[in-house]
């Protein structure tokens, strides 16, 4: 901040910047989040790649009188589609697809922003970076779906659930894009407007 | 006549400036009525916010907690009847079943999201709130605040439960599916979560814990 002042993560409190940890709480005091843009971005690409294996392998496998049965994400919303199951679709749609792939936008559109590739309102990123901090656990749910299931469903021969790849893919992908949203520094890109305020002859 | 403070007490001896930690722009603190929030100048993103009997409700929403926290790891959480093929299932249980197929990470996942971290979350809060109800604080409350507040992204209890919802319906037509005590305890538990952490702000918590730690050293 401009007056050498910094504000603790961790309970807001102004401090002056050259006190190295917060009279208050004893948290490392930084005037930004350290390496906010680089450890955004390596979360995210890591959230990225483990976001292909966790579309591409099967989420679980069904084991129904000796015949393996694998379904991948996807392939469980189009069941519950046909199922007539359309809530249960969607919510799985979009928990499961739509969510992480706004989230890998939301923080590319954010961090494109705080390096000044491009202009976003700043109230804009703010309202994007909080969404992106709110919903990004949801997409858990698959994980814990699967976990239900294969505690619950063990029929001996008859039916039996194993966890497929995908889970744990599944997993690391939305503890990553987590990660990654919480490296990033919303206040970056108010740094950048307030920049552009004082180049600005006006 | 009722004495009942509207803000939260806090201490006189140092200055109370925060900065938004959305925008940076700072400001005073101004003590403001319960129910009210206070909204950065700049950016309009809320900054604090007063919540109403902060304390008793997050030792009430906290004590009940703890003994939901004990009904999930004890009760059955969903059971089912395929066939006559009969199975039942905890949420502990649903751990070691995943265990022994190979599922170790998952097994973790929930380990430590819906059982680990919502457990230590609440006893945290209660470690620090009980006392706070008599302006005292317990040793080591300010690492415990700490932590506290950053674990609170991890506990995913109501995540579980959305999750407990579509399985429930993907099971629905292959069996005779029965909920058990631990599922309704899941269901409680994640409005007593809610109630507990968010119902106190972290800039109220910190400031009591100050004014606390304050009266304790002048003693």
């Amino acid at each position: 901040m401009q007056q050498g002042m910094a504000s603790c993560h961790t309970c807001l409190r102004l401090t002056k910047a050259s006190e190295h940890v917060c009279p208050r709480c004893g948290a490392a005091l930084h005037v930004r989040k350290e390496q906010s843009i680089e450890k955004t971005i390596a979360f995210g690409i890591a959230g990225i790649l483990a976001f292909i294996p966790a579309n591409l392998l099967p989420i679980m496998v069904v084991t129904h009188l000796g015949v393996d049965e694998r379904s991948t994400i996807i392939g469980g919303v189009a069941t519950f589609w046909d199922m007539h199951a359309y809530p249960v679709a969607v919510i799985i749609f979009i928990a499961s697809v739509m969510i992480p792939l706004l989230k890998f936008i939301a923080i590319g559109t954010l961090v494109a922003a705080a390096k000044g590739k491009l202009v976003i309102d700043a109230r804009r990123a703010n309202t994007i970076y909080w969404l992106t901090e709110l919903v990004g656990r949801w997409s858990m749910v698959d994980v814990f779906v699967v976990a239900i299931l294969v505690g619950l469903i063990r029929m001996g021969n008859l039916m039996t659930i194993n966890p497929g790849g995908a889970a744990l893919a599944f997993g690391l992908m939305v503890i990553l894009t987590m990660l990654s949203a919480h490296s990033f520094d919303p206040r970056l890109i108010w740094d950048r407007l307030r920049e552009n305020q004082l180049n600005e002859p006006s | 006549m009722s004495h009942h403070s509207h803000t939260w007490p806090r201490t006189d001896s140092r200055i109370h400036w925060i900065s938004c930690h959305f925008c940076d722009t700072p400001h005073r603190v101004d003590l403001i009525n319960e129910g009210q929030a206070a909204h950065c100048r700049t950016c309009g993103q809320v900054i604090y916010r007063n919540r109403r009997s902060s304390l008793t409700k997050a030792v009430a929403f906290g004590l009940t907690a703890v003994f939901l926290i004990v009904l999930m790891n004890l009760f059955p959480f969903i059971s089912m009847d395929a066939f006559g093929n009969k199975s039942t299932v905890s949420v502990p249980g649903a751990v070691a079943s995943l265990w022994q197929s190979g599922g170790l990470p998952i097994a973790a996942a929930i380990c430590v999201f819906v059982i680990g971290l919502p457990s230590l979350m609440v006893c945290a809060l209660l470690y620090l709130c009980l006392p706070l109800m008599f302006g005292m604080a317990f040793p080591l409350a300010i690492p415990v605040t700490r932590w506290f507040l950053a674990l609170q992204p991890w506990a995913m209890v109501e995540v579980f439960f959305l999750g407990a919802i579509i399985s429930l319906l993907k099971l629905v037509k292959l069996a005779d599916v029965d909920l058990g005590v631990g599922f309704w305890a899941v269901m409680a538990l994640m409005i007593c979560l809610a109630g507990a952490v968010g119902g106190i702000d972290r800039v109220e918590l910190w400031d009591r814990i100050e004014l606390a730690l304050e009266k304790r050293k002048s003693r």
